[in-house]
Parts: structure tokens; sequence; C-alpha cells
């Protein structure tokens, strides 16, 4: 896809050109690895949810047993999908936003295929029954310093990149992923000394495990998200993002409100009653930051809506922040005092993360992915079809799951507050909500089996050998993006 | 904005809710001073809830096995939901075999001696927080022959095989078979070679010369979860915790 | 390429500045944490004083009756008789049962 906003500038596509060569390897591996693992996390959570309506599903195989699985295909989901599709958006769009190369990616390379290797082996030991135990942050202790050990050799180069970036103005994208890059080891550490090292009270210690899950999301899955929607939204319509100081308002109001987010999971505990609260308020608070970006994604996409239907890339990107725009205006309502009644222990949370972890930032990070594999591959998306396909059972199964899990935890909980109700009346209630949940996974395996199946033949080297990228939408005469379609793919560009 | 305005936005805005909401907390709670019951009481020295049996390893088995995911262990104050008036989740209410109410909310010192406070994600299941308690009761009440480990142990290898005891709120006893959501727990069995009578094993009758023997986690998961007593049976609160105090007896 | 902000010095300081900026709040943790002590046996403490008072009381009614010489003596007694086959007395008194009053069996 062409950036129609600047004159093509050859030195400037060498250059994109030669970064694109450079982190290849790196990006590639840990988008297809993350995709598989999607795929894999998304397999178990289909046991997991079918466990939980009909308890007798595959009980021979004791290492699927409801518990474990379920905690093994979150840590996958998170781990497995979810971290390596947040470096490789990192890696390439901080060396595309400073113009360096990459000059580690034998090293990230290394390190990327250690992460997948720690990640397996804590699944393994989650699913053996021997995982922490501590909700949340169920991999084993061993696990957590090697992964912020392989973290650091993926990220710190992106790092390094932006402060040796040239001089000229700092675009929003990098600020949110250098907030991001901070934000994880800070978080990490934190919480594996205070879970794992120290010997705190036990209740604190369910208080910081489940601070860190909520920090995971607002403080780094949703910041990759939004910098690679800021970065995709003005460069495939070609205009320049809408308000900057909107943006820059967007971004400190989540730095301002997401630290806080997590221990509304504990509400009631005997702990400080201070912190649950502050949880839920930072929750509702939100909002803010997710109406800040929405309206300024969207007033810069708006009257161009035969691009958004086009492009695959930013099809994924406006859904992803449109879903946001929802998860805050939903995360208003649950958080309430009175909702917090009823949906804190129901499917409710569940699905909540859910929205949040695959509605929002997987759906930004296939909008990034659909961008960046064609340009460090140098081939096109092979079927129109499979995109689609992907994006409209990823849509089915997002909101089957707000539907099912977020507003049926609400009768659920009502079910057991209710005290002239047995305790069945909430059992019944959940049991036909495991049903749509369990519907919600069927559809998002399907969209994703054709993803990573898309995405392997990409890393191939199959790909469609063109210069005009893969859009959605057939009809169009001309492309929007330009004559013959800029992909920088120079033959006279040397390695 | 520059990379120095940005750094030290970054570490304020992260700082404070660090400092407030995990360092402090964490800190203040981990030197908690022992509370003493007060003169007023007849018991003395500091309030330890006693709790009896495997419970360090049971309760890491407990996270382990994903327990945590349906079941609960919380009592929730009032305002934040009704668990204190669920059956008999909080204790054991009055009634023709109770003398005294014994329902209360969680504290804070219900958790020790295990590493991590399952306060659990879901409600799929009962809260667990009084299980050793109502199941203790009602064993005798029913005059059951099996000791509360040996109901949980049935309970994990086949929960729809093992008789549920409802109380309504009526206080009447009956005896059903539940359509229990809990997943068989095949990994804490194994599968053994018996000739004769089988010592122990679960009574359980699957073929000819073959019994389910427990593991040793199985036992250690049952022995925590008959430990599970968190009412004020045998451990009256002291006035410092006590948010529900009786109304003060007029004197003879 | 502007060499003026892009040279190794530059990327080796970068490097360590992105670490330390990683590490602060895990240095910082470090800096904190041994001011907040883990009180959490103070409890059992408050509970064992009294178990241990009754230990105390009873360890000195044992060293009390404890009569090192007649042990001794007994011991030597014991040792001189040993192929007797006679019953020979130990340091202490042997403690009676109390008498219980028990009905004569009917004949």
């Amino acid at each position: 896809m062409a950036e129609t906003n600047s004159t093509p500038d050859s030195e400037d596509v060498v250059l994109r050109s030669s970064i694109d060569r450079s982190l290849r390897h790196p990006v590639m591996f840990l988008f297809a690895s993350g995709a598989l693992w999607l795929v894999l996390s998304i397999v178990l959570g289909l046991v997991a949810s079918a466990k939980k309506h009909n308890p007798e599903f595959l009980t021979c195989f004791s290492w699927l047993d409801a518990g474990k699985v379920d905690a093994a295909h979150m840590s996958a989901m998170i781990y497995g999908w979810g971290s390596q599709a947040a470096f490789g958006i990192i890696i390439w769009l901080m060396a595309r936003l400073s113009r360096k190369e990459c000059t580690a990616s034998g090293v990230i390379l290394w390190a990327a295929h250690v992460w997948n290797a720690v990640v397996l082996y804590g699944v393994i030991r989650i699913m053996m029954g021997e995982g922490s135990g501590v909700t949340y942050m169920e991999f084993p202790s061993e696990v957590w310093p090697l992964l912020l050990v392989c973290y650091t050799i993926i990220t710190i180069w992106s790092l390094i990149q932006f402060q040796v970036r040239d001089a000229g103005h700092v675009y929003v994208s990098q600020w949110y992923l250098l907030a991001g890059l901070l934000w994880f080891p800070w978080i990490a550490v934190t919480a594996w000394v205070f879970v794992f090292l120290m010997d705190g009270h036990p209740l604190m210690i369910a208080g910081v495990a489940a601070w860190f899950k909520g920090t995971l999301f607002t403080l780094f899955f949703l910041p990759v998200a939004l910098g690679s929607a800021y970065y995709l939204a003005p460069k495939v319509t070609g205009r320049p993002v809408y308000s900057y100081n909107i943006a820059l308002f967007g971004f400190w109001s989540l730095a301002v409100f997401g630290p806080w987010a997590g221990m509304q999971k504990l509400v009631g505990a005997p702990i400080p009653q201070f912190l649950p609260y502050a949880g839920a308020a930072s929750m509702i608070l939100i909002l803010i930051p997710a109406i800040a970006v929405g309206y300024n994604i969207i007033k810069t996409v708006i009257g161009n809506s035969e691009l958004v239907a086009e492009s695959p890339s930013l099809r994924f990107t406006a859904a992803g922040i449109v879903l946001f725009v929802v998860f805050g205006a939903l995360s208003v309502f649950l958080h309430t005092v009175p909702a917090l009644k009823l949906t804190q222990f129901s499917y409710t949370g569940y699905g909540f993360d859910v929205l949040g972890l695959y509605g929002v930032f997987s759906l930004c990070a296939f909008g990034a992915i659909y961008f960046i594999v064609p340009r460090i591959t140098r081939r096109e998306w092979l079927s129109r079809r499979f995109i689609k396909w992907h994006f409209f059972c990823s849509l089915y199964g997002i909101s089957s799951v707000v539907i099912c899990a977020v507003a049926g935890g609400l009768s659920q909980g009502q079910g057991i507050e209710d005290l002239s109700q047995p305790f069945g009346t909430m059992a019944e209630r959940a049991s036909q909500i495991g049903w749509g949940v369990t519907l919600a996974w069927a559809f998002l395996l399907f969209a994703n089996l054709f993803f990573c199946l898309h995405l392997l033949l990409m890393w191939a080297r199959l790909g469609r050998r063109s210069s005009h990228p893969t859009l959605l939408d057939a009809h169009h005469p001309t492309s929007p993006h330009g004559p013959e379609g800029e992909v920088d793919n120079y033959s006279s560009a040397s390695a | 904005m520059t990379f120095k305005a940005f750094i030290i936005g970054l570490l304020a805005t992260f700082g404070i809710p660090w400092l407030l909401l995990v360092v402090v907390p964490y800190s203040t709670m981990r030197s908690l001073d022992p509370v003493e019951y007060g003169k007023n009481s007849e018991f003395t020295g500091a309030f330890v809830p006693k709790r009896d049996g495997r419970i360090k390893e049971g309760s890491r088995i407990f996270g382990q096995e994903g327990c945590a995911l349906c079941h609960t262990q919380v009592i929730r104050p009032t305002y934040a939901g009704n668990d204190v008036h669920r059956g008999e989740w909080a204790g054991l209410r009055k009634s023709s075999s109770v003398d005294e109410d014994t329902r209360r909310e969680t504290i804070a010192q219900d958790f020790q001696q295990e590493d991590v406070a399952h306060i659990g994600q879901t409600r799929v299941g009962p809260d667990l927080s009084n299980f050793g308690r109502r199941l203790e009761h009602y064993l005798k009440l029913n005059k059951s022959s099996r000791t509360p480990e040996q109901w949980s142990l049935m309970h994990l290898y086949n929960p729809k095989a093992v008789p549920r005891y409802e109380v309504p709120e009526t206080g009447a006893q009956i005896i059903t078979a539940w359509k229990s959501a809990c997943p068989p727990k095949s990994g804490l069995f194994d599968e053994v070679q018996v000739n004769g009578a089988g010592h122990g094993n679960l009574p359980v009758d699957i073929g000819e010369g073959i019994g389910i023997r427990p593991t040793d986690r199985a036992r250690a998961l049952a022995s925590y979860l008959v430990s599970l007593k968190k009412d004020t049976l045998g451990n009256p609160l002291p006035d410092a915790l006590n948010f529900n105090p009786k109304a003060p007896q007029s004197e003879e | 390429m502007d060499h003026t902000r892009d040279n190794p010095l530059k990327r080796f300081s970068a490097f360590w500045i992105a670490i330390l900026l990683a590490t602060s709040f895990g240095i910082a943790l470090i800096i904190t944490q041994p001011f907040a002590p883990d009180k959490t046996d103070k409890a059992y403490e408050m509970v064992g004083e009294g178990r241990l008072e009754i230990k105390e009381e009873i360890d000195r009614a044992q060293n009390d009756a404890l009569n090192e010489a007649a042990l001794a003596d007994a011991l030597q007694a014991q040792a001189k008789s040993f192929d007797k086959n006679t019953e020979s007395k130990g340091s202490m008194p042997i403690p009676s049962a109390a008498p219980a009053s028990a009905e004569k069996p009917a004949e």
C-alpha cells in the first residue's frame, strides 16, 4: 500500500526496504509462531468452555482436567499469541518510525525461539498439574525470570533505536510503544518479586497477581494496539491523524488510569477496601482514553469508507478501535458497585477479558500483521476469501462472547444474589451461557485456522508476487493506492 | 514532548499507583500485628484461627488443579454481595440441630498457612469457605458412615456419584443427587490391581479386580478441603474483628 | 545517517539507559522492601507463649523429682542381681493404683 502522503523518495524507499529486510526473520517467526499459539490456545479454550457445561467431556485425559486446561488456555493466549504478536509489531514499527535498521535480528530470533520453548514448557507444566497455583499467574515460578530475560533481549534494540533516531518530530505511536516497552518489565518484575520471591500475606499475593493481569492489558497490550492503529490509520488513508493534541491526551489519560487497574477482581476480600474499588474506578475511567482514541482514529478514516472496506489492515484496525470504544462503555457499566455485585464471580469477567484481548488487541494486531507481512516477505496475501472469513468469523465470535458471557453473566450473577432462588438457578443459567461461549470459541477457531494457514503460506514465501496489494473488494476499477500500487519492492535495492 | 519529560511523566503516573496499590499495602499486610482478644473475652493472647489439616500443600494443589476457577473462597461483606445469607456458605445457621449462628464474613487471618489466597474467579460451583463445616454437619445429621475425607475423595473422583446434601432455607434436610457441574479429576487417582478387599481404595466398582486409589495429591487436597472452616464455631472472633457483635446480656 | 546522533557510543549508552529504566522499579523494590519486615510469625509466637509456660512448669516438676543418686544406686543393684532373676527396686516408688471399689461377684 502506497504512502500517497509523501512523494516517492527513492532514498526513503531504499531505507524502508532495507529496514524491512533486516528484521524479516525475527518478525515473521514471531508472527507465525504467535498464530500457531493462537490456534492452540483457542482449541484449549474450546475444551475448557465445553467442560463447564458438559463436565464429562474428555475426562479420559487427565491433563485436560477443567481447571488446568483453562489456565493453559489463557496462558497460551497471552504469552504464546499476544506477546509474540506484540513483539513483532513493536520491532517492526519502532524500526520504521525511528528509521533505523535492525542490527540484532539474529539475537532477537534466537531469543524468540527461547521464548517459545519457555512458554511451551510452562503450558505443559500447567497441564501436568505443576503450575504455580496462583490465579492469573499460573506458570511455574521459574518461568517468569526466563520470560523477562527473553523479553529484554527481544525488545531492548527497539529502545536503543528510539534513542538514536534522527532528530525530528516523535510520532504518537512511538510514545505508545516506548511506554508499553517500559511498563511491561515494571509490572512483571514487581509481580514476580511480590508473588513468588517474597513471603507476603496470601491475600496481597492474590491481589498483586490480579493487578498484574489487569495492567498487562491496560499497560502492554492496549498501548501496542493503539500505537499500531495510530500508525496504520493515517498510513493507509493517506491523511494525517485528525488531532495530535487529542492523541497526546489519549496517551496520557491511559498512562494515568491504566496502572490502577486489576484489583477489582477482589472486591469484598478482606484487603484494604480502597484497593479493589480503585481498580474498578480505573476501569470506569478507561472510557476516557477509549473515547479519545476512538474519536481521533474514526475522524481520521471517516469519509474513506471504501478504503476501510477494501484494505484488510484498515478494516481490522478500525474494527479493533470501535471495539475499544465498546469495551470502554461496557467497562463503565460493569464496574459500578451494583453491577460488580452481580458480575464479580460470573462469566462476565471472562467475557470482558476476552473482549479486550481478542476484540481490541488481537483485531488491531491482525490489522498490523496484514500490513507488515507483505512488506517483509515481498509477497502479497494469497486469498481475499481467507481474509474475509477471518474477519467475519472473528466478529461473530466476539459478538457471541459479548452477548453470552458479558450479558449472560449479569443474569447468572443475579441468580446467585437473589436469595429466593436456589443455587440451581444460577447453575442452570451458567450452563446455558456456557454453550454460547463454546459456540463463540468455535467461530474464533474457524477464523484463526484460516489466518494461521494463510500466514504460514506467506512465511513459506508462497505469497503472490505482485505489486498490487490484496484488497478485499475486487470490483474497484483502479487501485486507490495509486498507479501500480507501490509495494517497497525495488529490485534495484541491494541487500 | 521531550524524551525526558516523557520519562518523568511515565515514572510519576506509574510510580504513584505502584506505591499506593502494590508496595505499601503489600508491605503493611506482611507486618500486621496479631489481633488479641480483648479484656472482656474468656480467651487470652493472640487470635489465631485453628486450621487442621495439610493446609499448605493442599492449598497449592487446589490452585494447581484449577479449582479456584470455579469455586470462590470469600464471604463478602453485604455491601459487596449477599454471600453471608446464601445457605450455609458463611457458617451454620441456628436451627434445631445447631445452637448458635456461626456465620461470619471472611477476615484476613483466614488464609494463614496458605501461599496464596484462592479468592476465586467465578462461581460455577458453590463457595468453599466453610465446605469442611458444612460437610461435617451434614454427614453427622444424615448419620452417614462416611468420613468427610472419604466424601471429598469420592467427590473428586466422580462428583455425580456422591449424594449431595441440600438444606433449603426452611431447614429441612434432604438428600438429592445433584447435576453437579464439577468435572471428574481422573488425574488424582490411580487404577490399581486388587486381590481381595483392597485397602484404602475408593468404594467404586469399575470392574473385576480393579480398584481406584487416591494419590497423595488427592489425599492432601481432600485434607485441605475438609479443613475449610471459616466460621465462629470454636474460633470466636476477638472484639476488634467482630463486625456483628451480640447484644450485651443484661446482668442477672 | 546523522552521525552525531547514532554512533556506537550513543548506542552503548542507550543500551544501559534502557536497562536502567526497565529495572528501575525492580531496584526501587530492593530499596524499599527491607523496611517492611515480615511479622506473620508473631501471632504464632504469642499463642506459643502459653504453651511454653506449661512446658516450663512440667520441666521444673520433673527436674525436681529426678533423684540422680537413687537412680544410680538402683541401676547398680539391678546390675548385681541381673542373673538372680529376682525383682529389684527402682529409684522411684511404684505408684499404686487407687483402690477401686468393686462388687463381689455373685456366687
